[in-house]
C-alpha cells in the first residue's frame, strides 16, 4: 500500500491536533480542574500517536506516547498540571510541529528527539528543578487555588464526511468570476436601459437575483470561523507574558464568528502585533500594578462581534493606557507634527499618532516589539481591507483597539462620487453621511476650509485639490456635495463635484506603478468599462 | 458477494487509510462516520455487514456506542479498533459483543486477516 498518498492528510490532520493541543494546554493552566479538557488533550496525543504509527513516523510516536503517558497520569490524579509541566508539554507539541513540517517538506533527516523524549519520560512533579523555571513568576497556580468548578468544555468539530477540500486558488478564482459577472450585469443593465428594451427587464431581474445568490454562496464557501486563526493567540500571549514576567489572563470571545478567508489571512499579523504591543508595552509589571492599586494579574480580551455586514475585532487591555498629551509631545519632538497641529488635535487623533511611521511609545525596544510590523503597518493593513482602526485609551486604565472590517473581501458597497474626469468610490464602511452645502456655509481661514456639522467643526478637503485638478467654476449659489467619512473616530470631510449614488463594486488591488498612488487602495471597472478608484479616506486627507 | 463495511473513526486520516485497505481487499465501504451520533444516523440507512469502530471518539463513550449499535443492528459484526495499551477496554468490548479487535497501527494484511476470520 502506497502510504505517501496519505501524507498530506496526515500533515493537515496533525496540524489541527497540534493547534487544539496548544490551546487546550494554555486553557488548562488557567482551569486545571477541567477534566473534559484533560481527556481531550489525551485524545489528541493518542490520535497523533496512532496516525504516526500507521505512517511509520517513529519519532512522532515516541514523543506523542510519552506525552500521552504524562497526560494519563494527570488524568488519574497522580499530579496536576504545573507551569513546568505545561512548558514541557508545549515543548513536546512544538517538537511535533517541527517534525510534521519536516515531513511536509519531504525532508529525509528529522531532528533528534531522544533528549526531549527522555525529559518527558523522566518528569518528576516533586523534582525541585522542575518546580518553576522562572523565579520571578508566582508559584504554581494549580497547587494553590481552591477547587474551581469544572468548566464544560466544547469538543472540537471533526471533519464531516459531507465536506470536501478545495484549493484556496479555486475559491479565489470563483470570486473573480463572480465579481466579473456582477460588473457585466451592470453593463448589461445599462445597455438595456439605453435601448429601452422592456422585454429584457424580466430576465435581467432574474439574472440579478441569481447573481446575488451566487455571490452569497461563493462567499459562504470562503468563510472560516475566527478560531481558524485564533487558536495560536492564547499560547502567544502566554509565552510573551511569561517571558516578560507578567501574569496575563487572556480571554477570547466570538471565535465562532465567520469571516472571509482572505480577510483572516491579512488580519492575523496585525492582531499578533497588537497583542504583542499590549503584553510588551501596554501592561504594567505586577509590582507596578499593585502600586497603582490594580489587580495583580492583567487581562487582555479579544472580542469578535458581528454588526450587519461588518465584523469588529476588539482588543482590550487593562494596562497603563496612553496619555494623549504625552503622545502629542512626542510627535512634536520627533517632528511628525507641528505644535500648532498638536493643539488642534482631538484625543482620538492623538491616539492615532502611534500609527504614524517612525512613532514608537516604547522607551526601550525589546526583542518583542522590535519584531514584525509596526502600528503604521497595522493601520495600513486594515485600510487595505476597506476597514477602519479605532484606538481608545484611558490613562492608567488600559487601551482598546477596534478593527472594523467588511465580512467579505473584494466585493463591497461604495458611494460613488464624481470629481472632474475621475470617479471615486468611498467604501460605505467609512462614509458617515453626505451633505449639500452652500458656498456661504464654508468658512475660509488662512487657506483652510472648515464646515459645521451638528456641533462639530470639520476641516473640509477639496477632492479636486487632492487630485491636483483646477477648482471648478460653479456659480456661487450652486450646492456643493460633501462626503463625511469616519475613520477611527476622526471625521474627515471631502467636497466633490457630484455624488452619483451607491453601487456594489468588485475591488481589485492596484499594481505597480498605480500602487504608489497616495489616497487610493484599489480600483474597479464599471459596467460601461470606466475605471473607478477606491478612496482610502485617511490617506486622502 | 462483497461484504459491506461502515468505518467509525473521528480521524479523517484513519478513515481514508482504512477505506484504502478495505477497497483494495474487495470490501464495499457503505458509510463513514466521524462521531457516535453520525454512526447511529448512518447505521439505520446502511445496515453494514461489518463495523470498524474506533473505541475513543470525541462525543461518545465507545463502549456505550458499541451497545447501542448491537441493539440497532444485532447482525452487524463489530471490529473494535484501538491503540496499544488499552487491553481493558478491548476486553470489555469483546464481553459486550464485539467480534474482533485490531490494534493500531494496522497493516493491510492484519486488517484482511481479522475480517476474513469473522464468522457469519
Amino acid at each position: 500500500m502506497d502510504m505517501s498518498l496519505y501524507r498530506d492528510l496526515f500533515v493537515s490532520e496533525s496540524r489541527s491536533h497540534l493547534s487544539a493541543f496548544s490551546e487546550l494546554i494554555v486553557h488548562l493552566e488557567e482551569s486545571p480542574n477541567d477534566s473534559a479538557a484533560i481527556d481531550e488533550l489525551f485524545r489528541h496525543a493518542h490520535s497523533m500517536k496512532g496516525m504516526a504509527a500507521t505512517m511509520g513516523y517513529d519519532q512522532i510516536v515516541g514523543i506523542a506516547h510519552t506525552m500521552e503517558d504524562l497526560l494519563g497520569r494527570i488524568r488519574s490524579g497522580e499530579f496536576r498540571l504545573s507551569p513546568a509541566l505545561t512548558d514541557l508539554l508545549l515543548a513536546g507539541s512544538d517538537a511535533l510541529a517541527r517534525l510534521v513540517s519536516g515531513i511536509e517538506s519531504g525532508s529525509d533527516v528529522l531532528e533528534d528527539t531522544t533528549a526531549l523524549i527522555e525529559r518527558l519520560a523522566a518528569f518528576d512533579p516533586s523534582d525541585k528543578a522542575h518546580a518553576n523555571l522562572d523565579p520571578n513568576l508566582p508559584l504554581q497556580v494549580a497547587d494553590n487555588t481552591p477547587e474551581t468548578p469544572v468548566v464544560t468544555h466544547q469538543f472540537r468539530r471533526t471533519d464531516s464526511f459531507k465536506s470536501i477540500r478545495i484549493k484556496t486558488e479555486t475559491l479565489d478564482h470563483l470570486v473573480n468570476i463572480t465579481g466579473e459577472l456582477i460588473t457585466n450585469r451592470y453593463r448589461l443593465a445599462e445597455s438595456i436601459r439605453q435601448a429601452d428594451a422592456t422585454e429584457c427587464r424580466e430576465p435581467l431581474h432574474q439574472l440579478t437575483a441569481l447573481l446575488r445568490d451566487l455571490r452569497d454562496e461563493v462567499f459562504k464557501a470562503r468563510m472560516l470561523p475566527f478560531s481558524f486563526i485564533s487558536e495560536r493567540f492564547p499560547r502567544l500571549v502566554r509565552d510573551l507574558a511569561r517571558k516578560q514576567g507578567k501574569e496575563v489572563h487572556f480571554q477570547l470571545e466570538g471565535k465562532e464568528i465567520e469571516l472571509d478567508r482572505g480577510i483572516l489571512e491579512e488580519i492575523t499579523e496585525p492582531i499578533v502585533h497588537i497583542l504583542r504591543n499590549a503584553v510588551d508595552h501596554g501592561l504594567e509589571t505586577a509590582d507596578e500594578r499593585v502600586m497603582a492599586g490594580k489587580p495583580f494579574g492583567s487581562t487582555i480580551t479579544l472580542t469578535v462581534c458581528r454588526d450587519k455586514d461588518h465584523v469588529e475585532i476588539i482588543i482590550n487591555d487593562d494596562g497603563r493606557g496612553m496619555d494623549p498629551e504625552s503622545l502629542k509631545l512626542k510627535a512634536v519632538e520627533k517632528g511628525l507634527i507641528s505644535s500648532g497641529q498638536a493643539r488642534q488635535m482631538t484625543q482620538e487623533e492623538a491616539y492615532q499618532l502611534i500609527c504614524k511611521p517612525g512613532f514608537s511609545t516604547a522607551a526601550a525596544v525589546t526583542d518583542i516589539s522590535g519584531r514584525g510590523v509596526g502600528m503604521d503597518a497595522v493601520r495600513e493593513a486594515v485600510h487595505e481591507l476597506a476597514g477602519v482602526l479605532t484606538i481608545k485609551s484611558q490613562s492608567g486604565m488600559g487601551s482598546c483597539f477596534v478593527m472594523r472590517l467588511p465580512i467579505t473581501i473584494s466585493i463591497i458597497h461604495a458611494l460613488i462620487v464624481q470629481c472632474g474626469p475621475f470617479e471615486i468610490a468611498f467604501p460605505l464602511t467609512v462614509v458617515k453621511r453626505t451633505l449639500e452645502l452652500k458656498r456661504s456655509e464654508i468658512r475660509e481661514e488662512s487657506g483652510v476650509s472648515t464646515i459645521i456639522m451638528g456641533d462639530q467643526q470639520l476641516r473640509l478637503r477639496s477632492l479636486r485639490q487632492a487630485l491636483h485638478l483646477t477648482e471648478s467654476s460653479k456659480e456661487d449659489n450652486a450646492l456643493l456635495p460633501v462626503v463625511v467619512c469616519d475613520v477611527g473616530g476622526i471625521l474627515l470631510a471631502f467636497s466633490a463635484d457630484h455624488i452619483s449614488g451607491q453601487q456594489e463594486i468588485f475591488v481589485r488591488p492596484l499594481r505597480s506603478p498605480l500602487s504608489h498612488l497616495r489616497g487610493f487602495s484599489g480600483a474597479t471597472v464599471t459596467g460601461d468599462g470606466r475605471v473607478l478608484f477606491v478612496a482610502d479616506a485617511s490617506a486622502l486627507a | 458477494m462483497s461484504r459491506t463495511v461502515m468505518i467509525v473513526d473521528d480521524s479523517l486520516f484513519m478513515r481514508k487509510i482504512l477505506r484504502g485497505i478495505l477497497v483494495e481487499k474487495g470490501y464495499i465501504v457503505v458509510a463513514e462516520a466521524a462521531s457516535g451520533i453520525e454512526a447511529m444516523k448512518n447505521l439505520h440507512a446502511s445496515h453494514p455487514d461489518i463495523i470498524m469502530l474506533d473505541i475513543i471518539l470525541p462525543d461518545s463513550n465507545g463502549l456505550d456506542l458499541l451497545e447501542s449499535i448491537i441493539t440497532v443492528c444485532p447482525d452487524s459484526k463489530i471490529v473494535v479498533c484501538s491503540s496499544i495499551g488499552q487491553a481493558q477496554v478491548i476486553q470489555k468490548s469483546l464481553d459486550l459483543g464485539a467480534k474482533a479487535f485490531i490494534q493500531k497501527p494496522f497493516t493491510p494484511e492484519k486488517v484482511s486477516e481479522v475480517l476474513e476470520n469473522l464468522e457469519y
